[in-house]
This record gives structure tokens, C-alpha cells and sequence, in this order.
């Protein structure tokens, strides 16, 4: 019979990781700290794209790849907005999405939260004036929180997540 | 007017003049398309021989008062696989009349022809379908925004309820529907699905797109050039660099520019390099959605590896603000470059730990082989290009077929499979990221110094000047460009006046892919659909426009 404490003498299953941001570290403890003040032990976001180029979308999915993996901070993403504080929208928002965007904010319980995620969601972007888009999110949802860039990079969104979270406290 | 052919094109000539019987009116010749004006009745004699002799309609767009003619002008772009020239058979429409619809023919043209449609209001006589498409119920009757008529500015919706998209109805003992989206579980783009199913096994799916309907070919109608660049890399994020060099590539043939060697192969990098990101979150993805995260990981980390490379190269994670038509609008330094082999190295390293670890695990094959087979014979037909094609058996690739830029110089490895099933596609992606790396390091090899940008232009009217700017001081024409982005082919038409943008058509590979979808899925079980969309990871985005 194998003694189950040699597992411990064997050598790791996975190799250990070559990439440590102590800045993104720093942040995340800070996250962390302050998620349970405010929303108890996790903060969970539901994803909405409401007409963006996905480029944002792959930022914000490369929160949970292991260079940055957000879940050890408390935050995840959900499948449902029933089970969502936050709901982070992007793109310019669609003629087309309107009335899904509405009906997704509308699933979720309060007290809720709306952060826009990317130039496009924030005023409409390069598609400002296009018979196709509102512009920004907050044309159909109150705004709590806007992350300009294009898209921003996955540690502006985590900044961004942040100073939503603080904002919530007061 | 005196247009100079090469033999390939004298071919097309003669071939078209044959089959229809009469002397087509030459339009306008450029090294690998031209553009041949038929007569009705010419036109009705030619489709069904070109689809004999193996001709896909790979795009089919509208321009309306098309060199200062009244009404619109239907362009259809046909081209044989492995070959380079495209055929542009011209087609004038008037107004308020309905033209024949020839996607009994051509499935691929069904999208095209209902896309036309709802842009300039042209009906289709003998379409099988004829239901809107990227206008949903929102938008009023009537309304249709490629119109020189409409100024573009925000339009008041229409209320949707009572108005319905009628899907197909499966009937019989035991169908049920399941409707999945737009909005979707994951962090992923909205689309509808709509599956009829006895039990588990998928009977039957239709999709419905355009959710994301940004109305981009809009947009750069009176633009400038380069101030459309941004646009193109909006179209798709992940294939923004494909997009932005199609883009520069037409105007720069319209505009007559050659851009200097060195710009050609950073833009062959870039190109790479987004391939490679690019299909590494697909494999990833895959991983993902059998469960298997200890090889996802290891694909999703070096994808953020090539992304931070990306950052360093340009500035930009998804290389966005590089290109520019004319070249690029800053250098990539080389000490930069000199980086890159070793880079390289240690991506393949790790790249192909990751990659035998998937394919010797039993469990991930049982879920990848014979899933959600993609036949041959729907390659053709439907228009299908990329990585796609590729895994059912069909080796075209544009790079290789119609070479451009840097390309005509450095050649991928091509990689074919035959099964078409998920294991097939994930192998070829595998297979596309090796070529890509290969490649890199062969276009990083044995750089000259010069300049990035295009100092002075060959047109009359167009100066290249070093600010980066094209001036729009007139140039008039209208030109095709094929790129291979990550996803297949995307196909990049521009009509300038006067310097400025009249009419824009982009058809990203996407665009025809989606329809595969519907084919590949039938007779899996649905717990098997989002592999088989995750192998396939089409841009929504780049669809819907």
C-alpha cells in the first residue's frame, strides 16, 4: 500500500508559475479585503455584451486565466444575472441588444450595480452617431462605474472592479 | 478606357464569353480581379456553369449610384479555390425592381442576397428566404440605412411587440424546441439558437445573428481613409489586424501605393502573431468545455503571453493603431525584434508540453473525435474558409492560393485534415499555431532597415506624407482585398471618390462559417454544442457589422 505522506516528497502535479505581479498581488489583497464589507464573502458579476468588437470580452475572460486568476480575490463570474451584484456591460449598446440589455438588468436583484466596460460602453465609442447603436450604457441603465479603453487591459478592469466596490461602501 | 490584363484574366475573359455567349464589357482589370458587366439573360446562363466548374461565391454586396450611374450596382465575387484571380460579375438593378436571386445555386448568396435587402431595400425574385436579417423587429418598415438617401443619425425603433422572426418549425411526434440567447451563459457574444431536438440528438438548429449590429458600413461612407482604420479593427477584435491590413491593402491597390518591404513584414508578424493568440484561446476554449482545465490553462497562459508580447511590439495588446494605409504608422524597434526567437522558442517549448498533454488523454478524445463532422461537400457551397475548411479536407488558405504583402515571399506550412470533426479542427489550429511561430521567426530573420510607411505614393493626387496621413486629394476607384485572418478568409471592398470612402463592404470568414454551424451540429447531442461552437469560434462581431 502506497503511505499517502509521500505525496508529499513527490513532485508537484503542476510546474510553479514563472509570472508574479507583486502590483496585481497588491490589489487583489486590497479586493479581497474589501468585498466582505460591503457584498459578504463574493462579488458576483454577470457579463453583458451589448454590441462591443469582443476584444473587451476577451479581457475581461482573461481575468480568470492563471496570470491573473480574480476567483482567489473573491470575485466571479456568473451564469445568471439572478445570481449577480454587478453587471458589467460592454459595447455601445445595439438596437438590436436594447431590449435584452433591459430585460437582463431587470433579472437581477437588488441592491445592483451597473459598470460600463470599455470606450464603446462608456459613450458610444467610435460608434457615436450610428443609426445602430444608443451610445453608451448609461442611455438605458444607470451607470455606476465607467472603464474607458479599448479595450481596457485586464488589470483597468480589476482597478475599475475596485473603485466600484469601495464606491458601494459609501 | 484601355485596361491592361494578364493572361489570368484573359482566361476569365474568354471563359465568361464562351458560357454566355456574348462579349461581356470589361470594367476594370487589377492584378488578380476583374470586373465583367454581363447581360441579364447572360448572367442567368453563367451562374449554374461557374458553379459546374467550381466557382464559390465568396461575396456579394451592393453599391448604390456606382460610378455615376443611377440605381444599384450588385457585384458578385466568384473565385475557385487554390486560384488566385476573383471574377466580379457586375449587375445593375433598378430601382424599385426585384432582380433574380441566384442562391438555389449558391446557398452562400441566401445571407448575401437577404443582407442586401435590408441595406438599399433590393428584392430578390426566387429567394427561398426572404426574412430579414441584421435589421430585427426594432427597425421600421422601409427602412433601409445603406441608401445614399439616409443620413446616418440615431432612428426612432419601431415597438416589437406582435412582430415576430419566424423560425423554421420542426414538427412531428416527440420535437421540442429548446431557444438558447442572446444573452449566454459564459463571457461570450449574444446570438440566438434555436434547437428543435427528439430527446437528446439535435434534429435541427437555426441561428439568428446580428444582435450586434453596429451599422459600420455606415459609418465610414464619406470618411476619409484613414480615419476608417479603427473601424475595420472595431469590425472584430480578435481579428483586428487582419481587418485593418484588408482595409489598407484595398485602398493602397485603388491608390496605387506599394508600401516599402519592411512594413510588409512587420505587418506579417502581426498577422502572425494575432493568429497565434487567436487560436490559442480556441484551443483553450475547447479544453474548457470538456472540463479539462489542466490543459486549458497552460493554452490560456501563453495566449496572455503573446498578448504582453503584442503590448511590447506596439503598444497595443490586439496590435491595434499600427496600420495605416500606406504602411504603418510607427516602426517596431529592433531591438524589439531581436527578442522575438527567443521568445519563440520558449512559446514552442511550452506549447507543445500543453499540447501532448491533450492529445494523449483518452477522455478528451472520446469527446473530440466524430463531434460535429463538417462535411466536404458543404465547403464550397456555403463558402467556407479558414482553419474550418481545413480540418474537412479543403486546403485553401489565401496566404498560399493568392499570396499578398510578405506573403508572397514567405509561405505557411499548410495543414490539412480530412474527418472534419472537432479533433480534426483542433489539430489543425494546433498544426496553424506552429506554422505561425515558424513563420515569425523566419519574417524576424535578416531585417533591413527602412522605412515603415510609403514616402512617395504612385498615384497622382496621392502623396504619402510622413505624418502617417493620406491625403484625400481625389483618388477615384474601386479595388478587392483577400486576407487570411484567423478565422478564413475576409473579403475587403472599397469604392473611393474623390479620395473619401462611398462604399465599404467587409465579409469576415465568420460571416459564411456561421452557417456551417447549422449543419455540423445535426445528429450530436446537445451537451456536445457548445465544443462544436467552441471549435468552430466564430466572431460574432465580425458577422454582424
Amino acid at each position: 500500500m502506497v503511505n499517502p505522506l509521500s505525496l508529499f516528497l513527490r513532485p508537484k502535479v503542476t510546474e510553479t508559475f514563472e509570472f508574479r505581479d507583486e502590483e496585481l498581488e497588491a490589489l487583489g489583497a486590497e479586493i479581497k479585503k474589501e468585498i466582505p464589507k460591503v457584498f459578504g464573502h463574493s462579488l458576483a458579476i454577470r457579463e453583458l455584451d451589448s454590441g462591443s468588437d469582443n476584444s473587451t470580452e476577451i479581457e475581461i475572460s482573461n481575468l480568470g486565466n492563471p496570470h491573473y486568476d480574480v476567483e482567489r480575490f473573491g470575485i466571479s463570474f456568473v451564469a445568471s444575472p439572478r445570481h449577480a451584484d454587478v453587471l458589467l456591460v460592454t459595447g455601445a449598446v445595439t438596437l438590436n441588444m436594447a431590449e435584452a440589455v433591459k430585460k437582463t438588468y431587470e433579472a437581477m436583484p437588488s441592491p445592483k450595480f451597473v459598470v460600463a466596460v470599455g470606450d464603446d460602453a462608456c459613450d458610444g465609442g467610435i460608434f457615436k452617431g450610428s443609426y445602430a447603436v444608443l451610445g453608451g450604457v448609461d442611455k438605458i441603465l444607470p451607470v455606476d462605474l465607467k472603464i474607458p479603453g479599448n479595450p481596457p487591459s485586464p488589470k483597468e478592469i480589476l482597478q475599475g472592479i475596485f473603485a466600484l466596490v469601495k464606491k458601494a461602501r459609501n | 478606357m484601355d485596361i491592361k490584363i494578364n493572361k489570368d484574366a484573359t482566361d476569365l475573359l474568354s471563359m465568361v464569353s464562351s458560357i454566355a455567349g456574348e462579349e461581356p464589357e470589361l470594367l476594370n482589370a487589377r492584378e488578380n480581379e476583374i470586373y465583367l458587366k454581363v447581360s441579364e439573360t447572360g448572367f442567368k446562363d453563367i451562374s449554374p456553369s461557374l458553379a459546374e466548374r467550381k466557382f464559390s461565391l465568396i461575396g456579394l454586396f451592393c453599391a448604390e449610384d456606382f460610378e455615376k450611374k443611377e440605381g444599384f450596382t450588385l457585384f458578385y465575387v466568384f473565385k475557385q479555390a487554390g486560384r488566385a484571380p476573383a471574377l466580379v460579375l457586375v449587375r445593375e438593378a433598378v430601382r424599385g425592381k426585384k432582380v433574380t436571386s441566384v442562391a438555389e445555386i449558391f446557398p452562400s448568396a441566401s445571407w448575401f442576397e437577404r443582407e442586401v435587402r435590408d441595406g438599399f431595400g433590393l428584392d430578390f425574385t426566387g429567394a427561398f428566404d426572404t426574412r430579414r436579417l441584421f435589421l430585427h423587429e426594432c427597425y421600421p418598415e422601409g427602412f433601409h440605412p445603406l441608401q445614399k438617401a439616409f443620413k446616418n443619425g440615431p432612428i426612432r425603433p419601431t415597438e416589437t411587440s406582435g412582430r415576430e422572426y419566424k423560425f423554421r418549425q420542426v414538427k412531428g411526434e416527440g420535437v421540442y424546441q429548446i431557444p438558447v440567447g442572446p444573452v449566454h451563459a459564459g463571457i461570450i457574444e449574444p446570438g440566438h439558437f434555436r434547437f428543435s431536438v427528439i430527446g437528446e440528438p439535435i434534429f435541427s438548429l437555426e441561428i439568428r445573428l446580428f444582435y450586434k449590429h453596429r451599422g459600420i458600413e455606415k459609418l465610414v461612407e464619406g470618411k476619409k481613409p484613414s480615419e476608417c482604420v479603427a473601424l475595420a479593427e472595431a469590425v472584430s477584435g480578435d481579428e483586428s489586424m487582419a481587418n485593418a491590413t484588408g482595409f489598407c491593402m484595398a485602398v493602397e491597390q485603388v491608390c496605387g501605393i506599394n508600401i516599402p518591404e519592411r512594413a510588409e513584414r512587420l505587418r506579417a508578424i502581426m498577422l502572425e502573431l494575432e493568429r497565434t493568440y487567436s487560436l490559442l484561446g480556441d484551443l483553450a476554449g475547447m479544453a474548457v468545455d470538456v472540463g479539462f482545465a489542466l490543459v486549458a490553462s497552460p493554452f490560456f497562459m501563453l495566449r496572455e503571453e503573446v498578448l504582453r508580447q503584442n503590448e511590447k511590439l506596439t503598444g497595443s495588446r490586439f496590435l491595434r493603431g499600427m496600420t495605416i494605409p500606406g504602411g504603418l504608422k510607427k516602426d517596431v524597434p529592433d531591438s524589439l525584434l531581436k527578442d522575438l526567437p527567443a521568445f519563440l522558442e520558449k512559446f514552442s517549448r511550452a506549447f507543445e508540453s500543453a499540447y501532448d498533454r491533450a492529445i494523449s488523454s483518452s477522455s478528451l478524445i472520446d469527446r473530440f473525435a466524430t463531434t460535429g463532422i463538417i462535411k466536404k461537400e458543404l465547403v464550397s457551397p456555403l463558402n467556407l474558409t479558414g482553419p474550418l475548411a481545413r480540418a474537412s479536407g479543403y486546403p485553401a488558405d489565401t496566404r498560399l492560393d493568392r499570396p499578398y504583402g510578405a506573403y508572397r515571399d514567405f509561405a505557411p506550412e499548410p495543414s490539412v485534415r480530412k474527418r472534419g470533426d472537432v479533433l480534426s479542427r483542433f489539430e489543425v489550429k494546433a498544426d496553424e499555431i506552429r506554422a505561425s511561430a515558424g513563420l515569425i521567426l523566419r519574417l524576424a530573420e535578416n531585417f533591413q532597415q527602412g522605412p515603415v510607411f510609403a514616402e512617395s505614393a504612385e498615384y497622382d493626387g496621392y502623396a504619402g506624407q510622413s505624418s502617417g496621413e493620406i491625403s484625400g486629394s481625389g483618388a477615384t476607384g474601386y479595388s478587392l482585398a483577400l486576407v487570411e485572418a484567423p478565422r478564413g478568409q475576409n473579403l475587403h471592398w472599397i469604392y473611393l471618390k474623390n479620395g473619401l470612402v462611398d462604399r465599404y463592404k467587409i465579409r469576415t470568414a465568420s460571416f459564411c462559417n456561421w452557417q456551417a454551424i447549422e449543419h455540423a451540429v445535426i445528429g450530436n447531442i446537445v451537451p456536445d454544442f457548445p465544443l462544436i461552437n467552441k471549435s468552430l469560434n466564430l466572431s460574432y462581431a465580425g458577422t454582424d457589422l
